[in-house]
C-alpha cells in the first residue's frame, strides 16, 4: 500500500513540477542576462494555450506522425513512474539501467521518426542530428550506468539512484558523475549540444524535429521534454545528496518533497548559469563532446575496478 | 510418441525433397504453388519435431539410414533442434511469402529451377543440422553452398553473376577449410562420427588442435560473414531474390554458427584463452565494421546485409566471451554468454528474415534497391509499415523486443563479472562492453535510417509515388508473423529460454535472471504500454480539440518538394564525418569548364565514394597477385598434347611419391 | 602580464560608460502597456501566453530591428508572457511586416495557412498597414490585408517597441 502511495505522490509531483523546471531554467537564464524574464509559470500557460488550439498536420505525414507524441510522452511518464525520484524506494525495482537506456533510446528514435515524417528539410536535418547524438551518447549512457552498477553491485535503478549512493562515496563515481552531467545536457538538448531557445533552423537539433507539430501534439512533446529534464535533474540530485530515511509519515514526505524542490531549483540555477556562460558547440565538433563523455564514463568504469 | 516424432522429422526431409521434385515438374503456377505448400508442410513438421525435443530434451530423435558402406547417423539433439526449428520456421514463412512473391517475377526468374534449388538449399541446411558425421555434414554443407550459389545468380544479371562467383570462391575456401579441419582431426577418415571425433580430439597434440581451430574458424567464420572474410556477403545477399536473402541471412548464417558451436562445444576440447580471444576480437571487429557500413550504405538490402555482419559479429563476440570465461574459470559468465548468443541468434533469425521479406515488397514497389528513391511508403502500405517498424526497432535491440533481452543477458553477465581478480579478465570484459555498446548505439542509427528513409516523408521517385505492387496477403502474413514472433520472443523470453535449455537464466516462469539481477519482460512491456495509455487518456481529458487541418509541411514560404528532403546520404553524413578515419569515404568534386572561352562557367560533379578498405588493401592486391602468377603459369600451356600428357604423368609420379 | 593589466582596467579602471541608474530607470509607458497586455493575454484563449511568429513580407528591415529590440534586455517582452517562436505551427499570433511584395505573397499566405487557428494577424509598420510609400507599385501587392485577414494594424515607420506593445494592448482590449 505504501508503495502505491509513494508511487502516486512521485508521479503526480514530477508531472506537476516538470513545466515549472523548464520555466525556471529560462527565468534563471534571463536573470543572468540582466533581464527580468518571464515568470517560471509561463510554461504552464503556454501548454494550456497550446492544448486549446487546432491541429495543423503535414499532408506528407503517415501514422507514425500521430504515434510520436504518445510514445515520447509515454516514455517520459514511464521514467517518472519507474525511477526512484522522490523517495528512496519509490519506482519499480524491476527496471534496471539497461531498460532505462533502452527506453531513452526508444524515445529518441520516435522523435526522429516524427521529424522525418513531415518531409521538410529542417525536420530531416534535426532528425539526422538527433539520431547521431542519440547513437553516440548511447555508449556513454550505458558505460556510465555500468560504473554505477559496479560500485552498487546491482543494476537496479532503485539501489543506484534511490538508496543514498552518493557520487562522493567512491572516486570513480566522480568521473561517472561528470559523464552523467554531459549525458544530461546531450539528452535534454541543452547547451553546448543544442540551443533550446534558438529561432534559427540551421542550428537546431531538438526544435527542428518538433517544428511540424501544433496544438495538443506540440504540448505533449514540450511537456515530455520538460519531464525528461526534471527526471535527469532529480537523478543527478539523488547522487549528490541522500534521500530522507525513516518511517512513512508526513515528516518524511515533506522532507522528500522539499528535497525534490530544492534539487530542481539548484539544478535549474546551475543549468541557467551554464547556458549563460558557454557557447554552443559546432555540430561537427560533437564527436569530441561525445568522445569525452564516453571516455570519462569508461575511465570511471575502469577506476571502479582499480580502487 | 517417439516413433511419431522420428517419422515427422523424416517426413519433413521428404517433403522438402518433394517440394524440389514437384517444382521441377513443370512451369505452370500450379507446380509452383504445390512446391511452396510442400515446403511449408516440411517446415511445420520440422517445427513440431523440434518442439517435441524442446519439451523432452533427453530423448534425441534419430533417423538411422543404412547404406552399404557406412552408417551416417542423423540425429537431432536439443542443440540441433534449436537451429532446426529456426530453419523450419523460416521455411514456412518463406514458402508462404514466395507463393505470391515469385508470381510477380515470373519473367525474371525461372521458377521451376528456383523452387527446386530452394528445396535443395533447405534440405542441405537440414542435413547439416541433423548430421552426426563429418561426411554427412560436409555433404549437407556443399548442397547448401552450391544451391545458394545458383540462387544468388537467379536473375542472371551481370552483377548477380559476379556476386555469385565471389560467393562461390569464398564459400568453397571456407568449405575446404572445414573439410581439412575434419580430416586433420580424424586423421584422414571421414566416416567417424562426431562423438568418436571428440574422443580423438582429446589425444591429438596441441598444434593439431590449433590448426583445426584455425581451419574451423576460417571455414565457419567466412560462411557467417565475419570481417575480413565478409566481402561476399554484402554482394551476394542483395543479389538474390528477397526470400532467398531471408533464407541466407536468417538461417544460413545461423547454420554456420551452429556448425562452429557444434565443433567448439561437442568436438574440440575446451579451447584456451588465446583462441577465445581470437574469436572475440574478430567478433568485435565484425560488429564495428558491419554497423558502420550499415549506417552509411544507401542500398536497402546491402544495409540489411551489413547489419547481418554486425549481428553475426555480436554473436561471435558472445561466443568468444563465453569461451574466454570458461578458460579463466568464470562458469557463470560462460553459461550466460552461450545462452545469450543462442538467444540472440534466434532473435536475429526472426527479425532479419522479416526485414529481408520486407525488402522484397519494398524493392518491388519502388523498382529499385536505392534508399534515395524510396520514401512515403507508409501511406500506401500502412499495416506493412507497422510490421516493418516493429522489426526495425527489434533489429536496433530496443526494448521490449526479443533481441533486447538477448543483449540484456549478455550485458548483465559482463557487468557482474567485470570486477574479477585478474586484470586481463577485467580489461577484456570492459573493452568488450565498451565496443558492444558503441555498436549498439550505431545499430539504432542504421535501423532508423532504413525504416524512416524508405517508409516516411514524401516519395522520392515516381515509382514510390505511385505504388502499384501492394503486398499480397501471403507476404503480409509472413512479415506479420515475423513481427509478432520477435515481439513474443521478448514477452515470453523466460519460456523460450527454458525450452532451449537455458532454464538457469530464468528465476520464475515470467522472470529472466542473470546472477543477482532479475527482469520481468512482461512487466516492462505493460509499464510502457500503460504509460502510453495513460498519456492517451490524459490527452483525451485535457484537450477537447478534435479539429484537424491538413496542410503541407512548413516550407518557410517557398514551395518544397521531395528533392529537398533529407536523403539517406545526408542522413548518415554526421556519422560518415565522425568515423571518416575508419570508413575512408572519399568525396570528389570534379570541375569541368562548359565554355572554353570563359573559365567561370563550369559544371561541378560531386561523387561520394564508399570504399571498402578490406577490398582495397586485402582482396584486390591478393587477386592481382594471383592473376600475375596465373599469367606466368599460362606460359606452360603450349597447346602441345604430348606436353600435357607429360604433365599428367609427372603429376601422377609426384602424387604416388608423396603418398607412398 | 598583459592579462593582469587587462583585468586591472576592467575591474579597477575608470568607467567611461553611463551610470547604472540610467539603465535601471523604467520606461513608465512601456511598463503600463506591458502589464495591461499581460492581463489581456491572460483572458485570451484562457491561457496567459502568446507566441509570436514574425513574417517578413518584404519590409525594409526597419520593423525587424524594432522586433528584435522587443527581445532585448531593455524591453524584454518575455516578462509579459509573449515570446517569439520558430514555426508558425507553434504560433498564436503573426507579426507581418512590409508591403507584401509579389515574391513574398505566397510566403505570407502559406504562413497564415500553416498557423493553427485561432491566430491573430498583426500588420506591423506603415508598409504592412497600407503599403506605405510603395503603395500601388507594380512590385508589391500592397497592404497585408490584401493577402490575408488582418486583425490589428500598428502604424509607424517603424513603430517603436513601446508603440507596438501599446497598440497591441489597445487592440486586444477592444477585441475582448
Amino acid at each position: 500500500m505504501i508503495m502505491v502511495i509513494t508511487l502516486i505522490i512521485q508521479v503526480v509531483l514530477v508531472l506537476l513540477i516538470a513545466p515549472f523546471v523548464s520555466g525556471l531554467v529560462v527565468w534563471f537564464k534571463a536573470r543572468f542576462q540582466g533581464r527580468q524574464g518571464a515568470s517560471p509559470l509561463l510554461v504552464y500557460y503556454a501548454l494550456l494555450t497550446t492544448l486549446k488550439k487546432e491541429h495543423v498536420i503535414s499532408a506528407s505525414r503517415s501514422w507514425v506522425f500521430r504515434l510520436v507524441p504518445f510514445m515520447v510522452l509515454g516514455v517520459a511518464v514511464f521514467l517518472a513512474l519507474t525511477l526512484p525520484l522522490v523517495f528512496s524506494d519509490s519506482g519499480i525495482s524491476q527496471v534496471d539501467l539497461f531498460v532505462l537506456a533502452g527506453v531513452l533510446a526508444l524515445s529518441s528514435v520516435f522523435l526522429v521518426l516524427g521529424g522525418l515524417d513531415a518531409a521538410t528539410a529542417f525536420g530531416g536535418m534535426g532528425a539526422s542530428r538527433e539520431m547521431t547524438l542519440a547513437a553516440l551518447i548511447e555508449p556513454a549512457v550505458l558505460t556510465t550506468f555500468a560504473a554505477f552498477a559496479t560500485v552498487a553491485e546491482s543494476t537496479s535503478v532503485q539501489e543506484i539512484f534511490g538508496q543514498g549512493m552518493s557520487a562522493w562515496s567512491h572516486p570513480a563515481l566522480l568521473l561517472s558523475f561528470g559523464a552523467l552531467i554531459l549525458i544530461t545536457l546531450a539528452e535534454n538538448a541543452r547547451y553546448p549540444i543544442d540551443n533550446p531557445a534558438t529561432h534559427l533552423e540551421l542550428t537546431m537539433v531538438h526544435e527542428a524535429m518538433v517544428l511540424e507539430y501544433s496544438g495538443p501534439y506540440l504540448a505533449m512533446l514540450e511537456y515530455a521534454s520538460s519531464i525528461k529534464l526534471t527526471v535527469f535533474l532529480l537523478i543527478l540530485g539523488n547522487l549528490v545528496w541522500a534521500k530522507p530515511e525513516g518511517a512513512f509519515d508526513p515528516m518524511t514526505i515533506g522532507l522528500a518533497v522539499g528535497g525534490v524542490l530544492a534539487t530542481v531549483v539548484v539544478g535549474s540555477f546551475a543549468l541557467g548559469l551554464l547556458e549563460s556562460s558557454i557557447a554552443k558547440m559546432r555540430f561537427f565538433r560533437m564527436q569530441e563532446y561525445m568522445s569525452i563523455a564516453f571516455f570519462l564514463a569508461l575511465f570511471g568504469l575502469i577506476l571502479t575496478l582499480v580502487v | 510418441m517417439l516413433w511419431l516424432s522420428e517419422h515427422m522429422l523424416f517426413a519433413s526431409l521428404l517433403f522438402t525433397s518433394l517440394s524440389g521434385v514437384v517444382a521441377l515438374s513443370g512451369r505452370s503456377l500450379l507446380f509452383h504453388k504445390l512446391s511452396q505448400v510442400s515446403l511449408a508442410v516440411s517446415g511445420v513438421l520440422g517445427l513440431i519435431a523440434s518442439f517435441k525435443i524442446f519439451l523432452a530434451p533427453e530423448t534425441g530423435l534419430q533417423i538411422l539410414l543404412e547404406f552399404a558402406e557406412f552408417f551416417p547417423v542423423f540425429q537431432l539433439d536439443l542443440f540441433g533442434a534449436i537451429f532446426f526449428s529456426l530453419v523450419s520456421l523460416v521455411s514456412v514463412l518463406c514458402a508462404v511469402y514466395a507463393g505470391s512473391y515469385l508470381r510477380s517475377y515470373q519473367e525474371t526468374y525461372h521458377l521451376p529451377s528456383l523452387n527446386a534449388l530452394v528445396a535443395a538449399f533447405v534440405l542441405g541446411m537440414q542435413i547439416v543440422i541433423l548430421s552426426q558425421t563429418p561426411l554427412a555434414f560436409m555433404t549437407g554443407w556443399e548442397v547448401m553452398s552450391i544451391a545458394s550459389f545458383f540462387l544468388v545468380m537467379s536473375d542472371r544479371s551481370q552483377d548477380s553473376i559476379r556476386a555469385a562467383l565471389l560467393y562461390l570462391i569464398m564459400t568453397h575456401l571456407g568449405a575446404a577449410a572445414i573439410l581439412a579441419g575434419f580430416l586433420f582431426l580424424a586423421q584422414g577418415s571421414l566416416f567417424t562420427d562426431f562423438s568418436t571425433l571428440a574422443s580423438m580430439a582429446r589425444i591429438v597434440p596441441s598444434w593439431v588442435l590449433w590448426t583445426c581451430f584455425g581451419l574451423f574458424f576460417f571455414g565457419f567464420g567466412s560462411k557467417a560473414g565475419l570481417v575480413p572474410f565478409h566481402v561476399w556477403l554484402p554482394e551476394a545477399h542483395p543479389a538474390a531474390p528477397s526470400h532467398i536473402s531471408a533464407f541466407m541471412s536468417g538461417v544460413m548464417l545461423k547454420v554456420s554458427i551452429y556448425g562452429f558451436l557444434r565443433v567448439l562445444l561437442f568436438i574440440l576440447p575446451p579451447i584456451g584463452t588465446s583462441a577465445s580471444l581470437i574469436i572475440l576480437g574478430f567478433g568485435l571487429l565484425s560488429a564495428l565494421f558491419g554497423v558502420l557500413y550499415a549506417v552509411v550504405d544507401r542500398d536497402f538490402k546491402r544495409t540489411l546485409a551489413f547489419s547481418s555482419i554486425e549481428n553475426i559479429g555480436l554473436i561471435f563476440t558472445m561466443i568468444g566471451v563465453a569461451f574466454f570465461a570458461s578458460s579463466v574459470g568464470l562458469v557463470g559468465l560462460y553459461e550466460v554468454a552461450i545462452v545469450a548468443s543462442v538467444f540472440f541468434a534466434i532473435s536475429h533469425a526472426i527479425f532479419k528474415t522479416g526485414l529481408f521479406l520486407v525488402s522484397g515488397v519494398v524493392v518491388r514497389a519502388v523498382h529499385s534497391r536505392n534508399l534515395e528513391k524510396m520514401g512515403g511508403l507508409a501511406k500506401p502500405l500502412p499495416a506493412f509499415s507497422v510490421f516493418f517498424c516493429v522489426l526495425a526497432l527489434a533489429a536496433a535491440s530496443l526494448p521490449p523486443f526479443g533481441s533486447f533481452f538477448g543483449e540484456w543477458m549478455f550485458f548483465q553477465g559482463l557487468l557482474q563479472n567485470v570486477s574479477s581478480t585478474s586484470v586481463l579478465v577485467s580489461a577484456v570484459l570492459i573493452f568488450t562492453f565498451a565496443l558492444v555498446v558503441l555498436v549498439g548505439g550505431l545499430a539504432i542509427f542504421a535501423m532508423v535510417k532504413l525504416f524512416a528513409l524508405s517508409m516516411l516523408a514524401e516519395p522520392r521517385s515516381a515509382h514510390a509515388r505511385e505504388v502499384h505492387e501492394l503486398p499480397s496477403s501471403g507476404e503480409l502474413f509472413s512479415v506479420g508473423v515475423c513481427a509478432l514472433a520477435i515481439f513474443a520472443l521478448g514477452l515470453y523470453a523466460p519460456t523460450v529460454l527454458t525450452l532451449i535449455g537455458g532454464g538457469a537464466m530464468t528465476a520464475s516462469p515470467r522472470e529472466l535472471s542473470v546472477g543477482s539481477a532479475t527482469i520481468q519482460p512482461s512487466l516492462i512491456l505493460w509499464l510502457l504500454l500503460g504509460s502510453v495509455v495513460l498519456v492517451w487518456v490524459g490527452r483525451r481529458l485535457t484537450s477537447r480539440v478534435k479539429h484537424e487541418r491538413e496542410y503541407h509541411g512548413w516550407d518557410c514560404g517557398q514551395p518544397i518538394d521531395a528533392s529537398m528532403e533529407y536523403t539517406a546520404t545526408a542522413f548518415s553524413a554526421p556519422i560518415r564525418f565522425f568515423f571518416r578515419l575508419i570508413l575512408r569515404t572519399k568525396k570528389q568534386i570534379a570541375t569541368q569548364p562548359v565554355v572554353a572561352s570563359n573559365p567561370w562557367i563550369v559544371s561541378h560533379t560531386s561523387t561520394l565514394n564508399m570504399r571498402s578498405i578490406w577490398m582495397d588493401f586485402g582482396y584486390v592486391p591478393v587477386g592481382r597477385f594471383l592473376l600475375g602468377v596465373a599469367e606466368q603459369v599460362k606460359k606452360v600451356q603450349s597447346g602441345n598434347i604430348r606436353f600435357y600428357l607429360f604433365l599428367i604423368f609427372a603429376t601422377i609420379i609426384l602424387t604416388l611419391w608423396i603418398a607412398l | 602580464m598583459y592579462i593582469l593589466k587587462l583585468f586591472r582596467i576592467l575591474f579597477f579602471g575608470s568607467k567611461v560608460t553611463e551610470e547604472r541608474s540610467v539603465f535601471t530607470s523604467t520606461d513608465e509607458s512601456l511598463e503600463t502597456a506591458g502589464t495591461e497586455l499581460k492581463q489581456i493575454i491572460g483572458s485570451l484563449y484562457g491561457g496567459k501566453s502568446l507566441r509570436i511568429r514574425a513574417v517578413d513580407g518584404g519590409s525594409t528591415n526597419a520593423e525587424e530591428i524594432e522586433l528584435t529590440a522587443l527581445n532585448n534586455a531593455y524591453y524584454d517582452i518575455e516578462r509579459f508572457g509573449l515570446s517569439f517562436v520558430a514555426s508558425p505551427r507553434h504560433a498564436d499570433m503573426l507579426f507581418v511586416t512590409g508591403p507584401v511584395t509579389r515574391n513574398l505573397e505566397r510566403a505570407v499566405k502559406t504562413t497564415y495557412e500553416a498557423a493553427p487557428q485561432p491566430c491573430i494577424v498583426v500588420a506591423v509598420g506603415d508598409g504592412a498597414c497600407t503599403g506605405g510609400i510603395w503603395k500601388d507599385s507594380y512590385a508589391v501587392v500592397g497592404a497585408v490585408e490584401n493577402v490575408i485577414p488582418v486583425h490589428i494594424k500598428i502604424p509607424g515607420d517603424p513603430p517603436s517597441p513601446t508603440d507596438m506593445l501599446k497598440a497591441l494592448s489597445c487592440a486586444l482590449k477592444k477585441h475582448s
